[in-house]
Parts: structure tokens; sequence; C-alpha cells
């Protein structure tokens, strides 16, 4: 099997992880989260309540169990702690020495990890939905945001200059979000029901617009033509390589796009929920063969296989509405955050230890003994029965 | 092939491909309540109910319009819900509606002229004027056939002459089926015992195929059990 097999077999087996959880600080729902790119090791996260929470997500205890411990918070004593919910948070791409949060106060803060104290704070007319910094832009340093103001802000991080404004969409812009593959390459999703695809480089308008009919003007009725989704589209992710984009919208439907060309894929998911009245956080696997999708439905988190449509599994555990979900490329977890304040992570079902392995005796005897969570052996039963 | 024959084969085999799905679903359709006028209408999310795959039952279904057998409607009530008519069934069906009436002609032409060469499910004026050649007249004639349906100023839908009233028993009995889940304990039923429920006189369509429309139209979860597949209403 080859590398990318594998990581598809780890991900079809996905399950909840019994031997760690995450430290449970939020005491409201969590918004949005993010793992820094350089090592995988930390994780933001942002609530209802305006709190922010970093958290190591590194096992240094020794145990088979342990909980991923919140390093810092920006808890609500702190004098620059948001004011209402935190919708997005995002590690500055290329250290954690900087992340950006942004929220329904009206404002966006860039804050210095080492004193948890905003360097720049950006403020807005409107409650912001989304913010994105480019993942790999080396030329610029831009942060896209979208406010409930159909124009996109662009905020440049080294001068705090916020001059270059995106015009195109009519309603509120609920998610935006830079390609992987191309630093200039922005799309945008707003309730007007269309996506806009940007290149920021041009003075003009938008590249193009996402049909959802591929120009077949004759198929939808008059009002829908050239719109993404029949209704507020709230969510974007790009594949890990760039090459496809994905939307999501409230006629509960899930759109793959070719990003260079525009075209609808026309894969079909069937009906993904989506009752969001704000952004939707999903992910997308990376390095996988088949590569898969995980998308926030209800209380559980359902995964798809990205090209032909299929419904694979429904990840259940959370007891509420699960609002963001994240996926660790390196290891081929999953994170998800919801209104019951938990962040669960997922992980493959581990393999058991070998039977047949008779060389190790001490190993085996410990990788036995650790592999069963105390709380599920059973000291009660009688053998007799 | 009869009704039990059809379904029979369908029971027992797994259904390989796409237009042999279609063809048991329209066994299942009534052509006895419209008096044989209407042809055999299924619904594409029907298919979704027998086959797993969606992104395969759409491709192959834009194969069966390409190559001109089969015809795909808006059918004005929700717009994903789709109407499929054999080309052949639908020609015989509106020329024999057609005959004796005046606008026979036209609508003859627009058959032989307009559906082999276009797969669209809609026309604008500008299309039907000059690159199909019709008349103003014409196109009013085609109107009132009920070969073309008002979409806006301006366009039309293609339509099926005399649906209004399949489009009428269907959402009824949709309703109806949809209610009778609902209300079962727990808001979910098993299919077979579902199938073997007396229906009220809402329902005018055989039961199964409103079971296809609404397991394909994901407004009941399909699970399978032990005991055979549950449908659970879905609350939305």
């Amino acid at each position: 099997m080859s590398a990318a097999d594998t990581r598809a077999a780890r991900v079809l087996s996905l399950t909840l992880d019994p031997d760690r959880d995450v430290d449970r600080i939020h005491g409201n729902g969590i918004n949005t989260i993010d793992i820094e790119a350089v090592e995988g090791r930390y994780m933001l996260s942002g609530g209802a309540d305006g709190v922010i929470v970093i958290y190591d997500l590194e096992n240094y205890s020794g145990k088979l169990q342990y909980t991923c411990k919140a390093v810092c918070t920006v808890g609500r004593s702190s004098r620059h702690v948001h004011k209402f919910s935190v919708e997005t948070v995002q590690w500055y791409p290329f250290d954690t020495g900087m992340f950006v949060s942004s929220s329904f106060d009206k404002t966006m803060k860039v804050w210095d990890t080492e004193t948890l104290k905003p360097a720049e704070v950006f403020q807005f007319e409107g409650n912001v939905y989304s913010h994105h910094l480019s993942p790999i832009a080396r030329k610029h340093s831009l942060v896209a945001v979208g406010t409930n103001n159909p124009k996109i802000q662009l905020c440049d991080l080294k001068s705090g200059s916020r001059i270059h404004v995106l015009q195109g969409h009519r309603a509120e812009v609920l998610s935006v979000r830079w390609s992987p593959r191309y630093e200039h390459i922005l799309a945008t999703a707003s309730a007007d029901s269309k996506v806009n695809v940007w290149d920021v480089r041009r003075a003009s308008g938008s590249l193009f617009t996402l049909d959802q009919h591929n120009g077949e003007k004759s198929k939808a009725s008059a009002e829908a033509v050239n719109t993404a989704h029949n209704g507020r589209v709230n969510g974007l992710c790009f594949t890990s390589d760039g090459l496809y984009l994905l939307t999501t919208g409230t006629d509960d439907r899930m759109r793959l796009w070719n990003s260079a060309s525009g075209e609808n894929t026309l894969v079909n998911y069937g009906k993904v929920c989506n009752e969001s009245r704000k952004k939707l956080q999903f992910a997308v696997s990376r390095g996988c063969s088949p590569d898969f999708v995980f998308v926030p439905c209800g209380s559980s988190v359902a995964v798809y296989a990205l090209h032909t449509g299929e419904l694979v599994t429904m990840l259940r555990g959370h007891y509420n509405n699960v609002d963001c979900c994240e996926f660790h490329q390196d290891h081929q977890e999953l994170y998800s955050g919801g209104k019951d304040s938990n962040i669960l992570a997922w992980v493959p079902v581990l393999r058991t230890a070998d039977v047949e392995d008779e060389s190790n005796n001490d190993n085996k005897g410990a990788a036995g003994l650790s592999a069963v969570n105390p709380a599920f052996q059973d000291a009660w039963s009688s053998d007799e029965d | 092939m009869s009704l039990v024959h059809a379904v029979l084969i369908f029971t027992l085999e797994e259904p390989k491909d796409i237009k042999s799905t279609l063809e048991y679903l329209m066994t299942l359709f009534p052509r006895k309540l419209f008096n044989d006028t209407l042809p055999q209408v299924v619904l594409k999310h029907q298919l979704y109910s027998i086959h797993n795959d969606k992104t395969l039952v759409d491709k192959e279904v834009n194969k069966l319009r390409e190559c001109g057998e089969l015809l795909m409607f808006q059918l004005g009530f929700d717009s994903e819900a789709f109407g499929l008519v054999f080309t052949s069934d639908y020609k015989t069906k509106v020329l024999a509606g057609e005959e004796g009436k005046g606008t026979r002609t036209t609508v003859e032409k627009f058959l032989e002229k307009v559906l082999p060469s276009c797969t669209d499910l809609s026309f604008s004026k500008d299309k039907m004027l000059k690159v199909f050649l019709f008349t103003d007249s014409e196109i009013t004639q085609l109107v009132k056939s009920g070969v073309l349906t008002v979409r806006e100023a301006g366009s039309w839908w293609l339509s099926i002459p005399n649906s209004g009233k399949f489009t009428k028993y269907f959402i009824q009995g949709r309703k109806a089926v949809l209610g009778m889940v609902r209300k079962s304990k727990y808001g979910e039923v098993l299919q077979a015992d579902l199938e073997e429920r007396r229906t009220t006189s809402q329902v005018k369509f055989p039961l199964r195929y409103h079971v296809h429309d609404i397991v394909g139209a994901e407004l009941v979860e399909s699970i399978p059990t032990t005991s055979g597949t549950l449908l659970r209403f879905v609350d939305s």
C-alpha cells in the first residue's frame, strides 16, 4: 500500500480518541479552531464568550491517557479580550509568534503570542464573519476580511494600511479564503448566493464568479443565474493542492469546483445539512488517496469522499451542534469544536499489539495494560456467571 | 413486463444500470389514473434511493439525455425536482393528445426540430425565433398545447402537456406519506411495514413511488437495520 493509501485507510477508521481529551476552558460554544502549520503542535481556539485559548497537542506526560493542556488563555479578565464572540482565529502561517483573531465586536486583533497583547487592532463598521491570511504568501502580508459590508477589505499586516477594497458582492461576506497554490488568488463567499474568485493584483473586479449550472442558463429559474448556491454561501475550503474549491450553502448542498476554470465538477454529495447563519468551518484531508471532506452536520461530523460524493461515515460524539473542524495533516487526526464547549479529537483506530510477538514480553505486558482505559476495565464481573 | 415481475427482479438482483432502474421506476407510475394521456414520469432523485453513487447517477442520466433517449423537465414545485421521461413515450403521448387539434403541425415541427438537437430545460425567445426559426404565433400555439409553459417574460420551460394533475396528486401524496412516517411512534417506521399500510384517498400513486421519492430526496433518513430498512422522519 502506498503512503497515500495508508493515510486514507487511517481516515476511514477515525473514531473518538479514548485516550486523549482537550482541556475544557471555554464556558460557551467554540466557534473556530486552527492548528499551526509549522510543527502541528499548538492549537488555537476562539469561543462565543470572546475567549481565545492556546493548547499544546503533544503528549509529554509519558502516559497513554493525557489531556491537551491549555498553554495560555486570553480570558474575560484580560484587558484586551474581545467583547463579543470570536468568529475566526488563525496562526500567522510562518511562526507561532503571532496570531490574528476577529470577532463580532467589529474588530480584528493581531496578537503577540508571548505577551498576549494585541500589536494591532483593525476596527470595522460591521460584524466580522471571517478573515484569512494567505498560508503561502511571501510577496504580500494581506489579511482578507469578510464583514457584513459587501465590500471585502484587505488589511496589510506590515504597514497597517487597509486601503485595498474588493467590490462585487451585494450582501454580507460570510467567508474568505486564500488559495494555497497561488498567493494572489482569493475566493469569497457571500449571502447573495455568489462566490467570487479574485486576483488581488488586478485593479478591476473579480476574475470570475462561480456558476452552479456551468453557463447552462436554461436549467435554473431566472434569479438563480450565475449563483453558486440557491441560498447563502457560508463555507469555503480549498483542497490542499489548491486545484479544487469546495463551497457549502444554506440550500443544503456542497459543491466541488475546479479552481482554475470555475467549473462545477457536478459531484453530488446529496443533502449536506446547513443551518448556519455565520460561516461554516470545514476541512479537507491532505495526501490521502482518496481525499475526504469533513463537514459539521448538526451534532456530528459528516465525512464524504471528495471526488465521488459518497457519505463515508458520521462521527458522533458531541452533545450539541458542531461549529468547526480542523484536520491535522501530519497525523490524520480530526479536531472538532462545538456548542457543547468541547473540542473532541478523532484518531484512527490504533492497531492492537500482535499476539505472535513473543520476543518482547515486557513490552507486550505494558502495552496490554495501558491499552485498556482503567474506566473500561471489568473489575466487577465474576467468572462463575 | 408486469409490475410484480419488475419488483421481483429488483429485490432479488443488484440493480446494475441506470436505464433498467428507470424502466423499473416507470412501471410504478399509475397510467390509468390519467387515462393513459400522460407519459410515464419518474423523478431524478428517485434514482438516488436505489443507487448509492449520486454522482454516477447524474452522469448516466446526462449520457442518456445527450443521446436523445431521455428528456428532463423542471417540474416547478422544487428547484431540485427534475422529471424524467423517455423521449419515445413523450412523443407518442403528445402527438396522441394533439389529434384533431389545430396546433398539431406546430407541435410536430417542435418535436422533430428542437428535441433531437437541444437538451435544454428552457428556451428563450431569442433562441426560438433565431435558432429554431419559429414565429411568434407558433410559439403561442406551443404554449397553448402545453409543450411549453411560461418561465418569465420571454422564456419558457419545456413541459409535459396536462401534467398539472400529476403535480397536484404528487405533492398531495408526498405530503400524506411523509405524514404517515412522521406520525409513527418515534417518527420512524420500517419500510416493509409502511408499504403494508392502507393509504388514505390522498395517496393516489402506488406507495412505493412515494417511498422512492422521499428516500431519494432525503426527506427521510434510510437506515439499514437487522429487521430491514428503517425510514426516519427528518426534521428540517
